[in-house]
């Protein structure tokens, strides 16, 4: 019973990791832009396929590839920051939801003409080992994209910390105004905060693509998770979105292994809901704005 | 005496006309299909505009009522025998009851969030209608027995009824969106929309209003549901609870004219009319073609036209009734 337990829970921490990469990406485009990004979960799908046709037509291993996902995504991020989401800042909830949102049903089906509905899964030589100790069995792959995930979440860290572009983004998050008034120039701090979320969302992408299989709709468990991860982890916190989301990983897992295989989702789901009923301000610290 | 005569009555008047006459003309089971199909989804998105659009609660999880709507008339009929007509009703009230607990957690929120914990409500409830089986079919869901010419039980051979009954709803729906557009609460929802802080602060019961608008939302998208699985003999977690239904009832009000009473109207009939084209050219068998179109829509509505087509229209029309405008516009603006 314990067993099963710890397995379970090191299951949900190793996939905890990934949607960390993913939450951590909403949270720090709604911290500096304000802006709620529906479509990361798309960016994600994105970085699998780039990974998947890479290692197809050019067989470099999806764990070497994010160093090409990572930086397509921060210019496709930059690209769409500076294109589409600067006009609608300011224009109210509406447009700002229904930009991203529109953006994600379009890159959903544009991905479904191109590369059709079928589950797409790529076979690295490290896909079947794991490491097995007192009776607990833990995947090298998905142990491998923990590490990486956490690496990079330390790396973001770093940067936010102790670079000028980094501390520019704080500054903006914080007080826009006040950021302005020091010279900081809010649109490049804009663009280069989604170049960055794009970006730690194709690293999501390709450090899933040994275990996981690419389809259009691929991102949406992600983008999900990432939302209620984000909420549970007061919105715009980066460190509150790390451990949340590790916690909804670990959730969701305990979820299957106690309550059904179809019902990892309803613990999440279920579990954003009562937050949001009994301790909402504990959550996302007075409205959600 | 002086209304009647207004042209917009006479034109109204007009409309209702040919709608009525349409199905007598149209014979293509095709053709009428769609006019249904228009007709529904118009009357969902006037459901969502209501709230969506003049109290600016952007909603995504409609579908929540769509399926509590389909899934109360269908189990009453199947388990109960009781017509689908009352079961209708029944869907409503159940959907409105439902809206209570969702309105409660989910208006906590605000924004995106709201969208994104309403999303949630609409999948909760589909993963319950797939997990427990005995209640209500599960994931395999159920056919409507077929009990031929049964207007009773809300069953038809012909399709002329069914446009009926949506054409009905649809009035319906515009009728009551023209009423509360006309009353203190349609001030209210506005004021909110604009700005909830402020609206509160000159003593708008915000809450209240937003749970009030909420429960006829919710009561008019069962109304909905009820029809569709009636429509199309058949139900399922996937079909009721669909989050396309939830999309495209804010698609329709979005593109037509979010908060206005014709905006949804126009919509649909522009992204139906558009996806029918699409399909009569390219043929059913492309998946994506028909969603990939409507994003494309909807992204060159907001970047271009954020207060919707209506507004294209109803622009058109006072240039050509007083031309030339130059000269009015420079005073007005």
């Amino acid at each position: 019973m314990l067993e099963t337990v710890v397995q379970a829970v090191i299951n949900g921490l190793l996939i905890g990791g990934i949607y960390a990469l993913v939450s951590i990406g909403v949270t720090l485009i709604f911290g500096v832009v304000k802006i709620v990004n529906f479509a990361q979960g798309e960016f994600v799908m994105i970085g699998m396929y780039i990974s998947y046709f890479l290692a197809t037509y050019f067989g470099i291993d999806p764990l070497l590839s994010l160093a090409i996902s990572m930086p397509v995504l921060f210019v496709i991020g930059v690209g769409l920051q500076h294109f589409l989401i600067r006009r609608v800042l300011g224009l109210g909830d509406m447009p700002q939801i229904f930009l991203t949102f529109a953006l994600s049903l379009l890159l959903m089906n544009v991905a479904l003409l191109l590369f059709t509905a079928n589950y797409r899964t790529l076979h690295t030589s490290y896909s079947d080992l794991a490491l097995h100790f007192a009776g607990l069995y833990v995947p090298v792959a998905k142990l491998v994209a923990f590490i990486l995930a956490m690496v990079l979440s330390g790396i973001l860290r770093v940067f936010l910390h102790s670079t000028d572009m980094g501390k520019a983004m704080r500054a903006a998050a914080q007080k826009p105004e006040v950021a302005m008034l020091m010279g900081i120039n809010p649109d490049r701090v804009f663009c280069v905060a989604t170049g960055v979320s794009l970006a730690l969302a194709g690293a999501a992408g390709s450090l899933l693509m040994p275990f996981y299989p690419a389809s259009p709709t691929a991102g949406q468990v992600f983008v999900l998770m990432a939302f209620v991860a984000v909420v549970l982890g007061t919105l715009g916190n980066i460190k509150g979105a790390l451990i949340a989301s590790l916690m909804m990983g670990i959730a969701e897992s305990l979820g299957i292994q106690f309550v059904g295989a179809d019902s990892g989702l309803i613990v999440v789901f279920a579990m954003l809901l009562l937050t949001l009923a009994f301790r909402p301000n504990g959550v996302a610290g007075g409205s959600a704005r | 005496m002086q209304r009647l005569c207004s042209p917009a009555f006479i034109g109204l008047a007009a409309l209702a006309g040919v709608l009525i006459v349409l199905p007598l003309v149209v014979t293509s089971h095709f053709a009428i299909d769609i006019c249904i199909r228009i007709l529904l989804f118009a009357f969902i998105g006037v459901a969502w505009n209501l709230m969506g659009g003049y109290a600016k609660q952007l909603s995504l999880g409609h579908a929540a009522y769509f399926g509590l709507g389909a899934y109360t008339s269908t189990i009453m009929q199947i388990k109960f025998g009781i017509s689908p007509w009352i079961g209708m009703l029944a869907g409503g009230v159940v959907a409105m009851l439902a809206s209570l607990p969702i309105g409660a957690v989910c208006f906590r929120l605000r924004g995106p969030y709201f969208a994104i914990a309403t999303i949630a409500t609409a999948q909760v409830l589909m993963l319950l209608f797939l997990k427990f089986r005995d209640f209500a079919w599960g994931a395999e869901g159920t056919t409507i027995p077929n009990l031929g010419n049964t207007p009773l039980m809300m069953q038809f051979e012909a399709k002329a009824p069914y446009y009926y009954i949506a054409l009905a709803m649809l009035a319906l729906g515009l009728a009551i969106t023209y009423r509360i557009e006309r009353s203190w609460m349609g001030f209210y929802l506005v004021a909110i929309g604009e700005d909830e802080d402020a609206a509160e602060a000159v003593g708008v019961n915000a809450p209240q209003v937003k749970r009030n608008i909420y429960m006829i939302s919710a009561f008019l998208t069962a109304l909905a549901g009820t029809f569709y699985v009636q429509y199309i003999y058949f139900i399922d977690p996937n079909t009721a609870f669909n989050f396309n239904i939830s999309v495209e009832a804010a698609l329709v009000s979005i593109v037509g004219g979010i908060g206005t009473l014709w905006g949804p109207v126009i919509g649909t009939v522009l992204l139906e009319v558009t996806s029918a084209l699409l399909q009569s050219w390219l043929g059913s068998g492309l998946g994506g073609v028909q969603l990939t179109v409507y994003s494309l829509i909807l992204i060159s509505v907001i970047l271009w036209r954020p207060t919707g087509l209506l507004g294209v229209f109803t622009d058109a029309y006072k240039w050509i009734v007083r031309a030339p405008p130059a000269r009015e516009a420079a005073i007005d603006g």
